[in-house]
C-alpha cells in the first residue's frame, strides 16, 4: 500500500515537472508582456516585478494595424472552419452511408492533399490567385483555408459517422423523415464530439497559418502570425515588448478552446474510432 | 387485403434471400410470420417498410401498389429488431417521435405517449435517456414508439425476443388487445412458437424465402404440411428424426417402422406422442437424461440409439421416470409425420392430425 502511494506520488511529481518544463516558455512570454523592455532583458531575469499594462496599451492603440489583424484572424479562422466542417460533415455522411464506388481511394486522395507541404503548392496557388484577382481579398482566402481544412475533417467525421448505426437513419425513414431531418436532426446530434474535434483542429491550423497569408494575402487580409513575423524587428533589434504582448493575445483563444474542449480533442485524434465517454 | 406481395425477390450479391415470394395478409388480422433464422423474415419486413428495394415483384398495401414508394410515403408502423433509440432524446421524445415527425400538436403527442408508456409499463422511465435503460426497457420503448404511428398496418420484427418470461407473456396479451383496439393489421415476425401460438389468428410459415404453409394457427399446428411448420410450432419443439432404409427395413430415428412413403427423409413426432412401453405401438429403449419439471407438465429429454428425444407429459406433479433410468418408450405408428427430403413437404395423409391434439 505504502509503496503504491510512493509510486503514485513519484509518477505525478514527474508529470508535473515535465508539464511545467514545457509550460516555461509560455509562462515566460506571458510574464514578459507585463514587463518593461529593461526588465525583459535584465540578467539575471527579474522574477519579482511591478506589472505594467503599457505593452498592451501600446499594441492596441499605437500599432494601427493590429486591431485589423486581430479581426482578420478571428473572422477568417471562424468562417473558414465553419464552412469546412459543414461541407466535411455532408461529404463524410455520403461516404459513410452511400459508400460510393472507390470510397477508400477517394478518402486516400483527400488525405494525401493534406499531406502536401504548403510550399509545394504555393507557386501554382499564387499564380491562380494573382490571375483571378483574388489576392488580398477575404473571401477567396477563407475558401482556400476551408479547402485546406476539409480533408482532415472528412476523415475525423467519417470515423464518427461510421460509429452511428444506420438503424437510426432507418427509424427516421420508416417514420417519414426527410434526408435533411435525418442528417441534421438524427445523425448530427450524435457526432457532436467529432464536429467539435474537427472544428478545433482546423481552427488551430487556420489560426496559425502564416505562409499562404503572407503570399496570397495582402494588406487587407493580414493575420496575427503575419503581424508577428513582420513586427518582430524594429528600431534595430528584437521588439520584445511587442512580441510578448502580441504572443499573449495570440495564444489566448486557442488555449481557452483547448481547455474547454480537451476531451473532444482526444476523441478527434483517434478519428472517432475509439469512442470514449464524451 | 391489407398486405399483398407477389413475386417478391431480393438478393444480396449472389445470396438470394427471397425468391418470388407471394403472400397475403388479411385486413385487421393478427398475422404471425414464423420462420427459422435466415428465412428472410426481417428482409421481408424491411421491404414492406421501404428500407430495402426489391429486385423484382410488387408490394401492395391496402390494395395500392406501393412498390416504388419511398419509406416516407408508406404509412406503416414498424418495430425494428434493433431498438435504435435516439441517444440524445429522452424516452418520452423517442416514443413520441413518429407523431412529432407527422407534425401532431404537442398536447396530443403527450397524451398518446402516456397511453403507450402505460401499456408497456414504462411511465416511470419517460424522462430518462436510453443509455440509462436496461435492455428490456429499451425494447419496450421501441415497441411503444412503433405503435405510436398513425397507420393501420403495423410490422413487428420479433419485438419480444429476449424479454423475461413474465413480461413477455403480459406483452403478448397487450399487443393482441392493442391490435383489436386499433382495428389494425398486425404483421408479426417471430421464431418463437409460444408467441406464434398465443397471438396469431393467421400464420405464415416461411422457409428458404418462400411461404411453405399458411392458415389458421390451430389448423397449421394440427396439420403441418411442411417440416418447418411442425418444427416451429409447438412447445417443446417437435422431434424431427431421420428416416433410413436398409433393404426392406425402415427406421425413423430409433424406431423400426413397417413402412414409410416414398421419398420420406424426415419423420416428425410431437413431444406428446410418447408413452411408457406398456402401451401398444412401435417401441424403443431410451435412457432418461434430464427432466424439466414445469409443475403440471414434465419435459423429459431422453436418448435412444444415439437420437435425442423430447417427451412432454402431463404428470400432475408425479415423477413417472427418474434421470438415468432406462425405459421403453412406445409411439402410435400413426403419429409419425413424414416429410420429403428435398422440399420438406409432408408426404403421408396430410388430412389427418398427428395424435397430439391440444395446443399448449
Amino acid at each position: 500500500m505504502i509503496s503504491d502511494r510512493i509510486k503514485n506520488g513519484a509518477y505525478y511529481t514527474l508529470l508535473w515537472a515535465v508539464s511545467l518544463l514545457f509550460f516555461t516558455p509560455v509562462a515566460w512570454i506571458i510574464m514578459s508582456s507585463f514587463k518593461t523592455r529593461e526588465e525583459i532583458l535584465a540578467t539575471p531575469p527579474t522574477v519579482i516585478f511591478t506589472p505594467t499594462l503599457d505593452n498592451y496599451v501600446e499594441l492596441f492603440t499605437e500599432n494601427q494595424n493590429f486591431v485589423q489583424q486581430l479581426i482578420n484572424s478571428v473572422v477568417m479562422s471562424l468562417s473558414a472552419v465553419v464552412i469546412a466542417v459543414l461541407v466535411s460533415f455532408l461529404a463524410a455522411f455520403c461516404f459513410s452511408r452511400f459508400k460510393p464506388k472507390g470510397t477508400n481511394f477517394l478518402m486516400f486522395i483527400l488525405l494525401s492533399i493534406r499531406m502536401l507541404p504548403g510550399p509545394a503548392v504555393i507557386l501554382p496557388v499564387f499564380l491562380m490567385f494573382a490571375n483571378f484577382g483574388w489576392k488580398d481579398r477575404h473571401l477567396p482566402l477563407v475558401l482556400f483555408y476551408a479547402m485546406f481544412s476539409i480533408p482532415f475533417s472528412v476523415w475525423i467525421l467519417k470515423g464518427f459517422l461510421d460509429g452511428v448505426s444506420v438503424r437510426f437513419d432507418e427509424t427516421g425513414r420508416a417514420n417519414g423523415a426527410s434526408w435533411f431531418h435525418i442528417i441534421f436532426r438524427v445523425v448530427l446530434p450524435q457526432v457532436k464530439p467529432g464536429l467539435i474535434a474537427a472544428f478545433i483542429f482546423n481552427l488551430i491550423f487556420v489560426w496559425n497559418e502564416f505562409l499562404f497569408n503572407f503570399v496570397i494575402g495582402g494588406v487587407q487580409t493580414q493575420n496575427i502570425p503575419y503581424a508577428l513575423a513582420v513586427g518582430t524587428y524594429s528600431d534595430g533589434g528584437l521588439n520584445w515588448t511587442f512580441i510578448a504582448a502580441l504572443t499573449s493575445v495570440y495564444i489566448l483563444p486557442p488555449m481557452a478552446f483547448i481547455y474547454l474542449f480537451q476531451k473532444y480533442l482526444l476523441a478527434g485524434m483517434t478519428f472517432g474510432t475509439v469512442r470514449g465517454e464524451v | 387485403m391489407s398486405i399483398r406481395v407477389s413475386g417478391l425477390s431480393k438478393a444480396y450479391g449472389s445470396h438470394s434471400v427471397l425468391d418470388g415470394l407471394d403472400l397475403e395478409v388479411e385486413r385487421q388480422s393478427f398475422t404471425v410470420m414464423c420462420g427459422p433464422t435466415g428465412s428472410g423474415k426481417s428482409v421481408l419486413l424491411r421491404l414492406l417498410v421501404g428500407l430495402e428495394t426489391p429486385d423484382a415483384g410488387t408490394i401492395s398495401l391496402n390494395d395500392v401498389d406501393i412498390t416504388g414508394y419511398s419509406a416516407a410515403q408508406r404509412s406503416v408502423g414498424y418495430v425494428p429488431q434493433s431498438f435504435a433509440l435516439y441517444p440524445h432524446l429522452t424516452v418520452r421524445a423517442n416514443i413520441g417521435y413518429p407523431l412529432k415527425l407527422a407534425g401532431r400538436p404537442s398536447r396530443e403527442i403527450a397524451k398518446r405517449v402516456d397511453w403507450a408508456a402505460g401499456v408497456l409499463d414504462i411511465n416511470h422511465l419517460l424522462d430518462k435517456k436510453p443509455a440509462q435503460l436496461s435492455g428490456g426497457e429499451k425494447q419496450r420503448t421501441a415497441v411503444a414508439r412503433g405503435l405510436l404511428k398513425d397507420a393501420d398496418i403495423f410490422l413487428l420484427d420479433d419485438p419480444l425476443v429476449g424479454l423475461d418470461y413474465k413480461l413477455r407473456e403480459r406483452l403478448m396479451d397487450e399487443l393482441k388487445s392493442i391490435q383489436q383496439d386499433l382495428k389494425a393489421t398486425f404483421f408479426y415476425a417471430t421464431s418463437d412458437s409460444l408467441e406464434a401460438l398465443t397471438m396469431a389468428e393467421k400464420i405464415l410459415v416461411l422457409d428458404g424465402g418462400a411461404v411453405v404453409q399458411k392458415g389458421d394457427v390451430v389448423d397449421v399446428y394440427r396439420h403441418p404440411t411442411h417440416r418447418r411448420s411442425m418444427e416451429l410450432l409447438g412447445f417443446p419443439r417437435a422431434n424431427i428424426l431421420p428416416v433410413e432404409r436398409r433393404g426392406a427395413e425402415v427406421s425413423a430415428g430409433p424406431f423400426k417402422l413397417d413402412g414409410a412413403p416414398d421419398g420420406a427423409a424426415l419423420a416428425g413426432l410431437r413431444p406428446e406422442a410418447f408413452s411408457l412401453g406398456d402401451k401398444d405401438g412401435v417401441k424403443t429403449r431410451a435412457t432418461i437424461q434430464l427432466i424439466e419439471d414445469l409443475g403440471g407438465e414434465q419435459v423429459i429429454y431422453a436418448e435412444a440409439d444415439g437420437h435425442p428425444l423430447t417427451w412432454a407429459v402431463a404428470t400432475h406433479g408425479l415423477r413417472i421416470v427418474e434421470e438415468g433410468e432406462a425405459v421403453e418408450l412406445a409411439v402410435d405408428p400413426d403419429a409419425f409425420v413424414f416429410f420429403d427430403g428435398r422440399n420438406g413437404a409432408r408426404l403421408n395423409n396430410p388430412a389427418a392430425a398427428p395424435s397430439a391434439e391440444a395446443a399448449p
